[in-house]
């Protein structure tokens, strides 16, 4: 082997060596463990006794709660990034970018306010804004303003509730990226419209929408998974209920797993997440023609 | 006897740590001790600390080298369920305490799992530090008849009304003071009950008839004991589920909550809302709740006295549901356990032996407002002065029951929580809810809960 291919190799461990272990201890190692755990009959006390699909069984014949979370899961999802994580994202950073720079600034700083909260802070502040008595901050706001009230959201709106909790945070998300998508749009092509005689809103629809296609594509695909999987708000603000109108997928595989310590039906669960995730994942690369956007840089950088 | 106990403890304390007094070295043994990070009761783990240090007292005064430190682990869980699970974890990686707190009802799992030393000989060896424990506490740490804990409190959960709303709506004295009697003797049942809350709140002296706890916990199990539900078979070592106590207790919620007696959305609460209902904004009639309530409704109120305090709240049990019947509340003991794994468990049940004496028992009990565990604790000038409310307390443990020591009892009872929220916001009717709750139990908890007709 020449030195030049040695080195070659030597240079490929060392810069790709860190990711791959990353990615096999963190992303592969897990689902390999899920899987082998999905078919023992693992419980609290952590002890293996048999190999079984006896969780699987459980899981298709018994499990009543399981359309219904996923259903559930499909409108949480649905509605979070078609009301939030995207549209409104997207509204926030066309907003910010047209008023003047510190004051766009500033606003984009308060709606990235409530993802630097510690989660519990945050669902904390909702609990106590919601509280369906008049001692909750949202009815004395509503009852003394407008004289309306009191309303109970948790009780009557809890999906709607979840959507807004969680929509607030992942609206920042998109924001930000579509902000650093529109700025790197040339300025020409915004000078040579107003010259054309474009309105604002003919230069958004013209130019900006078609220029950030892709950031909006990479959005919906990674905030959809993100999605799919994250529980932590609902779990600190709803607890899944009332009843299980709020139990997304992924809230049901924890409270499975981890309130009743049945780690193996947990694990089987869990697995199908994980088969859901990939499925998403594999048919929105398609649809939303991703591997053309990780080819070449679509956005013109001068 | 004290001096009896105190060489007996240190005899068997040197003899569980292999020492043969006199002794050439210094020798530290440490115990692992695990409880919960529990504002409501940082002495359970603090009275262990506290007979470590008496232990080492008398060691010293023997002339021993050898010295007992214990090497505290507070669990930050959110409930003692919780707790449970991660103690489960920690044996399960062999990380577990020498000894520990636990609720009684897990006493089940950490038996099957091997983590709890059976204690019958070791209560029997040391009758100076048992023969008076209040004897209905022994049932708590029995699993399939025999011990294997020691009941460290407990505690009455029961009905609080406020007695200056019935006056409000021209209710006799007689009648008011002679409620809980009614309950004793089955003349007022737990329908009659909801029927003065609507009184109360109908007449807007109260917004809200009865409040409960947000979330799951022991609590509803008194009620549904109204009912006849006994959720535990004793001789099969299994827990039940009668369908026809459950629906009729879901009947009875239902009934409360179209009466305008119990808040449709009341497991949506806030703890917070729930506590200032009955104490301080007394916007609730009725609360169910714990006695260690009483401090914080005392100081909310400005109440100065035990009597003071008895003019303006009355306590009941949870009424029959039909007359005649027999009312109940609940007891929820606290219990330390040994774990037979551990070198030293000799040594750790002399500790918790230690630690149940009635000094220290009693520090626990009049600070947490938990009831005692012995009666000589009753004597002891602290708990004249400041146990009023456990003195009060403690003749209601006649009528009362124990969670079932069943392995499965948190689930069991998360899901009856479920079917609750289920007819109090009206997702099911009673009996779609009884359904739900007996189709869940069937598939969660599968051959170990037996569902009756």
């Amino acid at each position: 082997m020449s030195s030049m291919a040695l080195r070659q190799r030597v240079n490929a461990a060392l810069f790709l060596g860190p990711a791959c272990l990353l990615l096999f201890f963190f992303f592969i190692a897990p689902v390999v463990v899920d899987v082998f755990v999905a078919f023992t009959d693992m419980g609290r006390t952590l002890r293996i006794n048999e190999l079984t699909t006896a969780n699987f069984e459980r899981m298709f014949t018994r499990d009543h709660r399981l359309g219904q979370t996923l259903v559930i899961t499909f409108m949480y999802v649905l509605g979070t990034l078609a009301i939030f994580n995207v549209t409104f994202g997207l509204i926030l950073a066309l907003v910010t970018t047209q008023v003047p720079d510190r004051i766009g600034g500033f606003f984009r700083s308060v709606w990235l306010l409530p993802r630097m909260s510690p989660s519990v802070i945050y669902a904390l502040l909702w609990a106590w804004v919601i509280d369906p008595n008049e001692r909750g901050l949202l009815n004395q706001i509503l009852m003394h303003t407008i004289g309306i009230g009191p309303v109970d959201l948790m009780n009557d709106h809890p999906l709607l509730l979840i959507i807004v909790a969680n929509g607030f945070i992942g609206a920042s998300m998109g924001m930000i990226i579509f902000t650093s998508a529109i700025r790197s749009i040339p300025q020409h092509l915004f000078y040579a419209a107003a010259a054309d005689g474009a309105g604002r809103l003919a230069i958004v629809r013209h130019i900006t929408l078609p220029a950030i296609r892709w950031p909006l594509s990479f959005i919906t695909v990674y905030q959809t998974l993100s999605l799919l999987v994250s529980f932590e708000y609902i779990w600190l603000i709803t607890d899944g209920g009332p009843f299980y109108d709020t139990t997304v997928y992924a809230l049901y595989v924890y409270k499975r797993a981890f309130e009743n310590g049945q780690y193996a039906y947990g694990a089987a669960l869990a697995l199908i997440l994980v088969v859901i995730g990939i499925a998403l994942a594999l048919l929105m690369w398609r649809f939303f023609d991703m591997k053309r956007l990780l080819q070449e840089p679509r956005i013109e950088v001068h | 006897m004290k001096l009896r106990t105190l060489l007996a403890a240190s005899a068997l304390a040197l003899a569980a740590v292999g020492v043969a007094a006199p002794v050439a070295s210094a020798e530290e043994v440490v115990l692992k001790l695990w409880s919960r990070a529990d504002r409501s009761g940082p002495l359970r783990a603090g009275n262990i600390l506290a007979a470590a240090e008496q232990l080492n007292r008398m060691l010293e005064a023997a002339g021993s080298d050898v010295r007992v430190k214990i090497d505290l682990f507070e669990n930050n869980a959110k409930g003692y369920d919780a707790d449970a699970l991660d103690l489960l974890k920690a044996f399960a990686v062999e990380k577990g305490p020498d000894l520990y707190v636990a609720a009684h009802e897990w006493i089940g799992a950490f038996v099957e799992a091997g983590y709890a030393w059976n204690l019958e000989e070791h209560i029997k060896n040391n009758p100076e530090f048992y023969s008076d424990m209040i004897p209905a506490l022994w049932k708590a740490v029995e699993y399939k008849g025999q011990r294997y804990g020691i009941p460290q409190d407990t505690e009455v959960r029961m009905f609080f009304y406020n007695k200056d709303m019935l006056r409000k709506i021209g209710k006799s004295e007689e009648f008011i003071e002679g409620l809980p009697g009614m309950v004793e003797r089955g003349e007022f049942t737990i329908y009659d009950l909801t029927d003065l809350a609507k009184e109360v709140v109908d007449a807007g002296v109260a917004k809200y008839g009865l409040v409960h706890r947000p979330n799951v916990g022991p609590d509803f199990q008194m009620v549904l004991a109204s009912f006849g539900f006994d959720p535990y078979d004793e001789a099969k070592g299994k827990l039940q589920a009668s369908r026809k106590a459950l629906n009729a207790y879901f009947d009875w919620l239902k009934y409360s909550v179209d009466a305008g007696v119990i808040p449709s959305n009341m497991t949506s609460w806030s703890w917070d809302s729930v506590h200032a209902a009955f104490r301080t904004e007394q916007t609730a009639f009725l609360k169910h709740h714990g006695i260690w309530n009483v401090p914080p409704q005392m100081k909310a109120r400005g109440y100065k006295s035990g009597e003071e305090y008895f003019q303006h709240i009355g306590w009941l049990h949870s009424p029959p549901a039909e007359k005649g019947g027999r009312p109940a509340n609940l007891s929820h003991p606290i219990i330390y356990v040994v774990a037979p794994q551990s070198p030293h468990r000799e040594l750790a049940a002399m500790l918790i032996a230690l630690a149940s004496q009635p000094y220290l028992n009693t520090r626990h009990a009049i600070t947490t407002g938990h009831l005692p565990i012995k009666y000589s604790q009753l004597g002891l000038p602290e708990f004249r002065s400041e146990g009023w409310m456990l003195i009060a307390g403690a003749p209601m443990l006649k009528y009362t029951t124990f969670m079932p020591n069943h392995a499965r009892v948190g689930q069991f009872n998360a899901i009856i929580y479920k079917g609750i929220q289920a007819v109090e916001t009206g997702r099911l009717d009673p009996k779609s809810a009884t359904d739900f709750v007996l189709d869940e139990l069937a598939g969660e908890i599968g051959d170990e809960v037996i569902i009756l007709d």
